[in-house]
């Protein structure tokens, strides 16, 4: 092996040989891999540990997400798992155009769980969905006793009530959720869930973007040969590790955050029609 | 001249590889080494050898130990007077929480990997650079990056929360640059987490032919147990700090007390972190002080397999003991019981390597040049620390000491009494191999024993003062403290001194110092058997390992590597055995 690549070759300066490189390369991969399962095990513990605490109001925080969105995505990313690993035979053989082709098809299906997944933002931006401290005033029937008589009677009246309250009981209300607001479920603690859902979705994004600024670099270089059998194949099979590991945590989150509430599939199916607007309206 | 060009000199040591040969007053002019093959600005900024990029540390570690030294030296003027000297109270609490932050985050974690892991590793394994050379000069950048942050930070608007970042005080109210500088602390992390990955990947797969495991030197081994940590508990320390700023941007979140979020699950996950911080910086400096004490008592390691495994076994059981900083703080009884018991467990190893080194300075024939003076002050000081943490990890006793200067004093000798003693032993002894000069022998014999009396002066009255109950982190105090007060101040001032000393000595060693040679200290390590300054590749040819660590105090070394008509055993690494292929 040494004998058959120069010094200027796609063996770097301080390698011995191509074996060794290669070896380098995978084991410096799983470590950086190690580091990320403490990573989002950081996060998933915390979620946990309130999970167990507040089930009642982790069921009405996922009750209130767009599964139908989640169940697409998961077909696009495990989807682009198998064109990632079809990448990694195409650099083996040496076959660049398959090499091109199939990364090209992973970055386009990233590009679409991407997509999806800005308009799953959206949506819930649009709705309301988003934690904060903020008031709103609204108009409510409120019990009133009257202290001399002693009698009750019901007026309408302008209260202030949570922004994020408010339209959360919108929301599952739309949704044909059965909790009752305040004796099943307390909707300003619903709040927490969708800290982790932000936060655990949030980093998730943020290792696909990286992960297509990557695909989409090798995308460039494949085109020459740079990851041909005889010199760096191998970075296409660290990429395919990583982007394995992006689909695995996604494979942790669905469960946790998307199923873990009632759903059914005509409901799944509903939203993402509404979602990509194929239906009309609610 | 060194021994190694005269088969008749003696040497008391074997080296691990047969010793380059010495350069004459003529080659070493003209010889090319890192410093020398390349010499513009650019060439400094985009290296990727690791030898350089370690020098690029140590630059940006001391300029950070300095900033975090002036604020120390803030807090101790301050604490002259009961009622504080010069600092308003708000002042008082930024300087303190810049000097935790700065020398934890920015100064002793980074400082031995970066400096000392960087340069030798690759030199004691005989490789020619660490495994993946340009991801560690984007560690440099990325801690560079991130230290730049912090620092601006703390001058434009600082953080008063102590470096324990709690909420709510720290989401909630706390008015200043916590987000950003959180965002420093965040990325300097993702430094640590590449260096440990790249040293661990070296270590596995960049083996010179011979290096076995069981030759591998204490430092590598010791490196790798931080690497461990560094790889395990760093991105924990790094979503934590994600879900504070989460926390702060929205103004509600995840530790919220309101929400029924839970602030105690914060320092949970916060000391998973940085209770293994604490062996990030201690093991390193293990590693340097197993390497100094054997060179300077010229005898083996003793129970080498010990001080190696006692390093992994304070990487592992390092993990489990993070609940003793929670004993007061509203865990679980039986949890703290738990802690404590894992506590005591932990000390073992730590002692296990105690007791070696004694062992090793037992019949050893000791000489008393800087970098050994150093080492013993570490380990003397070093076990006052872990000592007195055995009070602070017992639950009954930690409820009258906690939060007080006893803990204040606890942790600066392991810290410095510890890593600082360490770092400056390891600098001192790789000096010469790292500039190729040596310095003035007096000046640094005795910046080495004012460093020790001031760190004497400064911290043992802060037991006695934290037993009689003065907390820590407030800026007044009783007056019949003063008097400890002021014995602490002025050690201060007495440590502030040595510590300025090396920048001298060290410097003027550049231009006014002698040639150390090869070896300037008969030692045995494969980085001793080039030359100083090393070759851009460290070795001309990869070197071949035939023997441990630490053959120090034998019949005579170097006849081993020669055969009874007194030539030399064949050198050239293509031969020896394990199917080497040469680099080139």
């Amino acid at each position: 092996m040494a004998a058959s690549t120069s010094a200027a070759g796609p063996v770097a300066h301080h390698f011995d040989s191509m074996n060794q490189q290669h070896a380098t390369v995978r084991l410096g991969m799983w470590l950086f891999l190690v580091t990320e399962v403490l990573f989002f095990g950081g996060v998933f513990c915390a979620y946990t540990a309130y999970r167990i605490w507040y089930p009642q109001d982790f069921d009405a925080g996922s009750a209130a997400l767009n599964v139908g969105i989640a169940t697409v995505n998961t077909f696009l990313l495990l989807l682009s798992s198998l064109t990632i690993t079809l990448a990694i035979r195409s650099a083996y053989v040496s076959d660049r155009r398959g090499l091109q082709r199939n990364l090209l098809l992973t970055i386009v299906l990233a590009a679409a769980f991407l997509g999806l997944k800005a308009r799953e933002y959206h949506l819930d931006y649009e709705e309301g969905l988003i934690p904060s401290t903020e008031m709103i005033r609204k108009m409510e029937k409120v019990e009133v006793v009257d202290p001399k008589t002693g009698e009750k009677s019901i007026r309408q009246e302008e209260v202030l009530v949570s922004k994020f309250n408010h339209a959360l009981v919108e929301v599952l209300d739309r949704e044909g959720y059965k909790g009752v607001p305040g004796k099943d479920y307390d909707p300003y603690r619903v709040q927490l869930f969708f800290m982790f859902y932000y936060s655990m979705t949030g980093l998730h994004v943020l290792h696909m973007v990286i992960g297509l600024g990557l695909l989409t670099w090798q995308f460039i270089l494949a085109s020459n040969g740079f990851f041909d059998y005889q010199s760096r194949y191998v970075y296409i099979e660290a990429m395919s590790l990583y982007w394995h590991f992006v689909d695995m945590v996604w494979m942790f989150i669905l469960p946790l955050l998307y199923l873990c509430g009632p759903h059914t599939f005509d409901q799944a199916v509903h939203q993402f029609k509404h979602a990509i607007g194929m239906s009309g309206s609610h | 001249m060194s021994a190694a060009n005269d088969k008749n000199d003696y040497l008391d040591y074997t080296p691990q590889t047969f010793p380059a040969p010495e350069p004459t007053a003529e080659q070493d002019r003209t010889r090319i080494h890192y410093l020398n093959n390349e010499n513009t600005l650019r060439s400094w900024l985009l290296t990727v050898d690791h030898k350089r990029i370690g020098l690029l540390y140590l630059f940006s570690v001391t300029f950070f130990f300095l900033f975090g030294g002036i604020a120390a030296m803030l807090v101790r003027t301050n604490l002259i007077t009961p009622t504080g000297a010069i600092l308003e109270l708000d002042q008082y609490n930024k300087a303190f929480t810049a000097h935790g932050t700065i020398m934890l985050f920015l100064f002793l974690i980074p400082v031995i990997p970066g400096v000392l892991g960087n340069f030798l590793i690759p030199m004691m394994i005989g490789a020619k650079d660490l495994a993946f050379p340009k991801l560690n000069l984007l560690s440099w950048y990325v801690f560079m990056a991130g230290a730049s942050l912090f620092v601006w930070q703390l001058l434009v608007g600082g953080i008063d929360t102590g470096w324990t970042l709690y909420p709510p005080y720290s989401s909630k109210y706390s008015q200043n640059s916590i987000l950003y500088a959180g965002l420093g602390i965040f990325v300097t992390g993702f430094s640590s987490i590449l260096t440990g990955v790249n040293i661990i990947a070296t270590i596995h797969k960049m083996r010179a032919p011979g290096m076995t495991w069981g030759r591998l030197p204490l430092f590598c081994w010791a490196m790798y147990a931080t690497s461990v940590i560094q790889l395990l508990g760093t991105p924990v320390i790094a979503v934590t700090v994600v879900m504070l700023a989460v926390e702060r941007v929205f103004g509600v979140g995840i530790f919220d007390p309101n929400l029924g979020g839970d602030p105690i699950l914060f320092q949970h996950m916060f000391w998973f972190y940085s209770h293994p911080a604490v062996y990030i910086m201690i093991l390193p400096g293990m590693g340097v002080i197993s390497e100094v004490l054997t060179c300077f008592a010229r005898k083996n390691i003793f129970g080498y397999k010990a001080v190696a495994w006692s390093s992994v076994g304070i990487a592992v059981v390092g993990f489990l003991v993070w609940g003793h900083h929670m004993f007061i703080s509203g865990q679980g009884y039986y949890l703290g019981m738990v802690f404590a018991f894992l506590t005591m467990l932990v000390a073992v190893p730590s002692a296990i390597k105690v007791f070696n080194w004694t062992a090793t300075l037992y019949g050893g024939s000791i000489t008393y040049q800087a970098p050994m003076i150093h080492a013993i002050g570490f380990i003397v000081l070093f076990t006052i620390g872990g000592l007195t943490g055995l009070y602070l990890g017992t639950m009954g006793t930690d409820i009258h000491l906690h939060d007080t200067y006893f803990v204040i004093a606890h942790f600066h000798f392991t810290m410095v009494g510890g890593m600082m003693f360490a770092w400056q032993a390891g600098l001192h002894f790789w000096w010469p191999k790292m500039t190729g000069k040596m310095y003035s022998d007096f000046w640094s014999r005795l910046a080495a024993v004012i460093m020790i009396t001031g760190f004497a002066l400064t911290f043992l009255p802060q037991f006695v003062v934290g037993y009689l109950g003065m907390p820590r982190r407030y800026p007044n105090y009783p007056e019949e403290f003063q008097f400890y007060n002021i014995m602490s101040t002025a050690g201060a001032s007495i440590q502030g001194l040595g510590y300025l000393m090396p920048v001298f000595y060290l410097t003027a060693s550049l231009f006014f110092g002698r040639p150390a040679g090869n070896n300037p200290f008969k030692a045995t390590g494969l980085e001793w058997q080039t030359q100083s300054p090393p070759h851009p590749h460290n070795f001309e040819t990869t070197p071949a390992v035939y023997f441990g660590p630490y053959e120090y105090g034998v019949e005579n070394g170097l006849s081993i590597f020669t055969n009874e008509n007194g030539d030399h055993l064949p050198t050239d690494t293509t031969t020896p055995k394990e199917g080497v292929t040469s680099g080139s």
